[in-house]
């Protein structure tokens, strides 16, 4: 059952090899059996998945099918609102986010025929790169038990490495879809910032947040952002453009593509086996027919402390009920963070979100203008031990986030599309990962480079 | 956990400071809403799907 992708379980319920019924109770019975040890999930809806089976085989029986997701099995980061399931966010609180209406992206996967099997278990408020949860327990990874299955979208990862679902939707404020993906050998997208509705999720910084799907192929990711992307009047950020068929450019040859390599920042004081196997995907992508070339990328620093400062801010105003009523519910980490909001000017505020734009448009001109993509590592290192990441002080903690996470957060604060995918693993499973970065709502691009790397 | 006040306000002070540097020679035009603009402004990319 784990080798199943979306694609091929598509076919097969299709050609009634396989019936959404029978889908939904394998992945149930996989998850009974493994997810203790696992802890991907927080809310399991067994009746729930399996009433939406029953009723999209009817619609099968009857002559009906919803396209590539009818009778699919799905779950979500339990930051999605969905009707009838409590949402925790990861936090101690049962029900710490509610909205008024369904999560569009899950609701446009539940149109699109998916079954919804429940909602996995992330860091705390999506604060947290390693995917460690005091309230929910620590998700494992499920490639290498008692290592990090990378956070916040911890849960997603694992349940999509671990065969429980074939997507599930993250969310990335920092890294928090592509992190995961690297440390658990799956394929996590942040798209473009506006091409994925975020409403009915739980914010976390409104100028950074992107939600998008997590996947075991880069195939699977193009066939869940086309169901979920495009506008939405409930999500004021959400972009007008057009949405594309992503599924009919990935076959396109990558022959002549220009693919940047960074020079500075990216590859400073990451592992050896890192670095080694980014390079090589290099190679095997240069063999493909791409161009590559060394680039010198802009220093991120500047744009990351105006990220940082955005983000400090706006998580301290969505989540200030929880850190001033009930902070002793938070893990110290998560209050230290979200303490520092409190402590930022409304001028620093404003001029940091004055320079985000600046920075972009520079961004976009000096290095879209010699390349057309980006390849970079992820992750500085493997999946770390879980235990080695806890230990120590809460400021402790905090500064190993940022050095964990300082590959993807310039990507937040540039709004780009980016892609993570696995390129090998070391000799004990944990996987190894590159992340592709693209042209302003270019995901099509990105995921046509995604798709030949790794078809081969 | 140290202290707690003292971290932070030297978090803070730096962030500032990194803004103050960075936004030195921002123009007036500079607006926040300027960063949705940097990406609309790119040509649509791909195909429509609607």
């Amino acid at each position: 059952m784990s080798d199943w992708t979306i694609a091929t379980l598509a076919r097969a319920i299709a050609a009634r090899k396989i019936s959404p019924v029978e889908a939904t109770q394998e992945h149930l019975a996989r998850i009974e059996r493994l997810d203790g040890r696992i802890r991907a999930f927080i809310t399991v809806d067994a009746e729930g998945a399996l009433a939406t089976a029953r009723a999209l085989e009817a619609e099968l029986v009857a002559g009906r099918s919803r396209g590539p997701l009818h009778g699919v099995p799905l779950a979500h980061k339990d930051l999605c609102h969905v009707p009838g399931l409590p949402t925790s966010c990861g936090t101690l609180t049962r029900e710490y986010f509610t909205s008024p209406f369904e999560c569009t992206a899950v609701a446009r996967l539940r149109e699109a025929g998916a079954v919804m099997l429940g909602k996995l278990n992330m860091a705390e408020l999506a604060m947290g790169p390693f995917g460690d949860n005091a309230h929910h327990g620590d998700v494992q990874n499920p490639r290498r038990e008692g290592h990090c299955a990378g956070g916040s979208s911890s849960g997603s990862a694992a349940a999509v490495a671990a065969g429980f679902a074939l997507a599930a939707l993250g969310s990335d404020t920092g890294g928090s879809i592509r992190l995961p993906a690297a440390c658990c050998g799956v394929v996590g997208l942040k798209p473009t910032y506006g091409r994925v509705s975020r409403a009915g999720a739980m914010p976390l910084s409104w100028s950074l947040d992107h939600l998008g799907p997590l996947t075991r192929t880069v195939a699977d990711a193009a066939t869940v952002l086309g169901i979920i992307a495009g506008y939405d009047p409930r999500d004021a950020t959400s972009s007008r453009r057009g949405v594309p068929y992503y599924e009919r450019t990935l076959e396109t040859p990558i022959a002549g593509l220009r693919v940047g390599v960074a020079e500075n920042y990216y590859f400073d004081g990451i592992t050896d086996e890192m670095a080694g196997a980014v390079h090589a995907a290099l190679r095997a992508i240069e063999g493909l027919g791409a161009v590559v070339t060394q680039v010198r990328l802009p220093d991120p620093q500047p744009l990351v402390d105006v990220s940082n400062v955005i983000s400090r801010s706006e998580s301290a105003t969505i989540h200030s009920r929880v850190l001033r009523d009930r902070p002793h519910e938070l893990q110290a980490a998560v209050r230290a963070r979200l303490d520092t909001g409190f402590h930022i000017s409304a001028h620093d505020y404003l001029q940091a979100l004055r320079l985000r734009g600046r920075f972009t448009r520079a961004f976009v001109r000096e290095v879209f203008g010699e390349v057309d993509l980006l390849v970079l590592p992820v992750i500085p290192e493997p999946a770390p031990a879980l235990e080695a990441v806890k230990a120590g002080t809460a400021d402790e903690i905090v500064a190993r986030m940022g050095r964990f996470s300082r590959l993807t957060r310039p990507f937040n604060g540039l709004g780009l599309p980016a892609l993570a995918l696995p390129c090998g693993a070391l000799s004990d499973s944990r996987p190894l990962a590159l992340q592709i970065v693209g042209r302003p709502f270019d995901e099509a691009t990105v995921l046509r480079l995604g798709h030949a790397y790794q078809r081969g | 956990m140290g202290n707690p006040e003292r971290l932070v306000g030297a978090e803070v002070a730096n962030l500032a400071a990194a803004i103050e540097r960075a936004a030195a020679d921002l123009a007036m035009t500079e607006e926040p809403a300027g960063f949705t603009v940097a990406l609309e402004g790119e040509d649509e990319a791909g195909e429509p799907r609607e």
